[in-house]
């Protein structure tokens, strides 16, 4: 009973913070690794074995999807990892005999596609993932000075299409209005008004993703062409090819 | 759909697809900056907050769920379920199933005159008073009942309170109600006592003025005697009844209900013995008092301790 109060806090506390949560993970290792090799069977390997990496997500969406009401924490936790390994491995039933192209080698550390491009590509690629993961880190950076991390974005972005087009039709009508990105750069705050009011979309709506839109906006501000290319279709609202 | 993989964890990636949504995925051994196409998603598990309204409905049903069971079951114990059961004897027979109310519940007739007394009569709902006297007219009626016949009444009651009370109520009732009438023989009996028939004596009341003419039409040769009766008393340790002639006042067993003289149109007396019941409540009066004077002790002490404050 001690030991179940005392796991309940340490969720509630990961459910708050990245750190808490990775701390925890990392503490409940050796029982995520025990629920993967029920599944498979046999002890996984770190680094190989994919399921490990579904395991820990699942152990992660736990964490966040918990209540009392579900019973024991670890109960809890051992049947969500169960259930998307089972996920996981009827995917790869579907796929089988097809290879990832983002597979990687287990000796060369090398994906597949980088395998197969040319000496020049390979360079190339390689710059490319260089300047991406550097525009990543700037991202990242400036929204701490907004108070908002990656992860939160993940969690506060929309998924149905509806407010994802409401989102859009804000993020249009700000690049449209230069006064209104550089209010938002200075003040560090969304004039979420002025942007619904100018689009159209429900202040609700914004208000509910603000982290997303926050993120939306900042991508579209000097400096982050290649994510801004990776995303080419959002402002234009339409979905991608 | 291709994805960036913006943030690596060690349990999940935050990744961008094409479309501008961020997601978090396994972390299928991935880098910072690399492209993906057929990530793993993580599903969304929160749970979702349940709308105040449905929330609300959900505890108000329950709620109403339980205060149904509990006024239902109360309902069935205190209104439909038989708490005590009174006997009528004249010669039909009629059990008389009454609720905690004193209300009847049901009627039975226990032999075959009684379910012709019975036909076409509902008596349920009704107060036992209410019962008896029209049972009785219909009696009389249908010739069961005739002047200088006799009405007895056993009592099968879980407390001799609650015998002595119906046993008052019917007596007084009845006298009441055949005032002028006819003249009968009222008998009350407690079905639970062990007396046996010479032990017993049950109460004997002339339910009449002195005034003997009879309203209701009499035929001959339906006079119920004593003898018919006997043979069909219902309950156990019953006393059988005693013969219809008004007789003298016998002296009534503790208990019994309180002896009437029914001198005066049928008016019953009380007797002594409530009174006496009543000088128990007064003992427990008295101690109360003593509770009293205990309490008067305990506030003096308060009193010397606020002093001691001072």
């Amino acid at each position: 009973m001690h030991l179940e109060n005392d796991i309940l806090h340490e969720v509630e506390a990961a459910k708050e913070s990245d750190r808490a949560a990775d701390r925890l993970i990392q503490a409940y290792l050796p029982f995520i690794k025990a629920e993967t090799a029920k599944f498979l069977r046999r002890p996984p390997i770190e680094g190989q074995d994919d399921e490990l990496s579904i395991a820990l997500m699942a152990f992660h969406e736990a964490i966040h999807g918990y209540s009392r009401l579900r019973g024991a924490f670890l109960r809890y936790a051992a049947m969500l990892i169960r259930s998307r390994l089972i996920d996981y491995s009827r995917r790869e039933k579907k796929h089988s005999g097809v290879l990832s192209i983002d597979a990687k080698d287990r000796e060369e550390e090398q994906s597949l596609a980088e395998t197969l491009s040319s000496p020049e590509d390979f360079a190339e690629s390689g710059a490319l993932r260089e300047a991406t993961r550097q525009e990543i880190e700037e991202l990242r950076q400036q929204m701490e000075d907004f108070g908002v991390s990656l992860s939160d974005v993940a969690d506060n972005c929309p998924k149905q299409r509806r407010t994802l087009d409401a989102c859009r039709k804000a993020l249009s009508y700000a690049h449209d209005h230069s006064e209104l990105m550089e209010e938002f750069l200075r003040t560090k705050r969304l004039p979420l008004t002025a942007l619904s009011e100018g689009s159209g979309a429900e202040r609700k709506t914004l208000e509910r993703h603000r982290k997303y839109l926050v993120a939306l906006l900042l991508i579209h501000t000097n400096g982050y062409e290649i994510i801004r290319g990776h995303i080419k279709q959002v402002l234009k609202g339409g979905e991608a090819q | 759909m291709t994805y960036i993989v913006l943030e690596c964890h060690s349990s999940y990636a935050v990744l961008l697809d094409e479309e501008g949504r961020f997601w978090k995925a396994a972390n299928l051994q991935y880098s910072v900056g690399q492209t993906v196409t057929d990530p793993f998603l993580m599903r969304e598990t929160r749970e979702k907050p349940t709308p105040v309204m449905r929330r609300l409905g959900a505890v108000v049903m329950a709620a109403a769920a339980c205060l149904l069971v509990f006024f239902g079951s109360r309902y069935y114990y205190t209104n439909v379920q038989s708490y005590t059961s009174i006997y009528l004897s004249i010669n039909p027979e009629v059990q008389i199933e009454l609720n905690r109310q004193g209300e009847v519940v049901r009627l039975h007739g226990e032999n075959a005159d009684g379910e012709a007394l019975l036909a076409g009569y509902d008596g349920r709902g009704k107060d036992k008073v209410t019962v008896a006297d029209e049972l009785i007219d219909r009696a009389i009626d249908m010739g069961f009942l005739s002047d200088g016949g006799e009405v007895s009444f056993y009592i099968d009651a879980p407390d001799e309170a609650i015998f002595r009370d119906y046993g008052v109520e019917l007596r007084t009732a009845i006298t009441e109600h055949l005032d002028g009438r006819i003249t009968i023989v009222i008998e009350i009996t407690n079905t639970r006592t062990s007396e046996t028939p010479s032990d017993s004596t049950p109460d004997q009341t002339t339910a009449a003025s002195a005034q003997s003419t009879t309203n209701a039409p009499q035929s001959a040769g339906t006079q119920n005697q004593t003898a018919a009766q006997s043979q069909d008393e219902p309950g156990q340790n019953t006393s059988p009844p005693q013969t219809a002639a008004p007789a003298p006042e016998t002296q009534t067993p503790a208990t019994q209900p309180p002896q009437t003289a029914a001198q005066t149109g049928g008016r019953t007396d009380y007797g002594d013995d409530d009174w006496d019941d009543n000088d128990d409540d007064d003992d427990a009066n008295d101690e109360n008092d003593d509770w009293d004077d205990d309490n008067d002790d305990w506030n003096d002490d308060d009193d010397d301790r606020e002093e001691d404050d001072d």
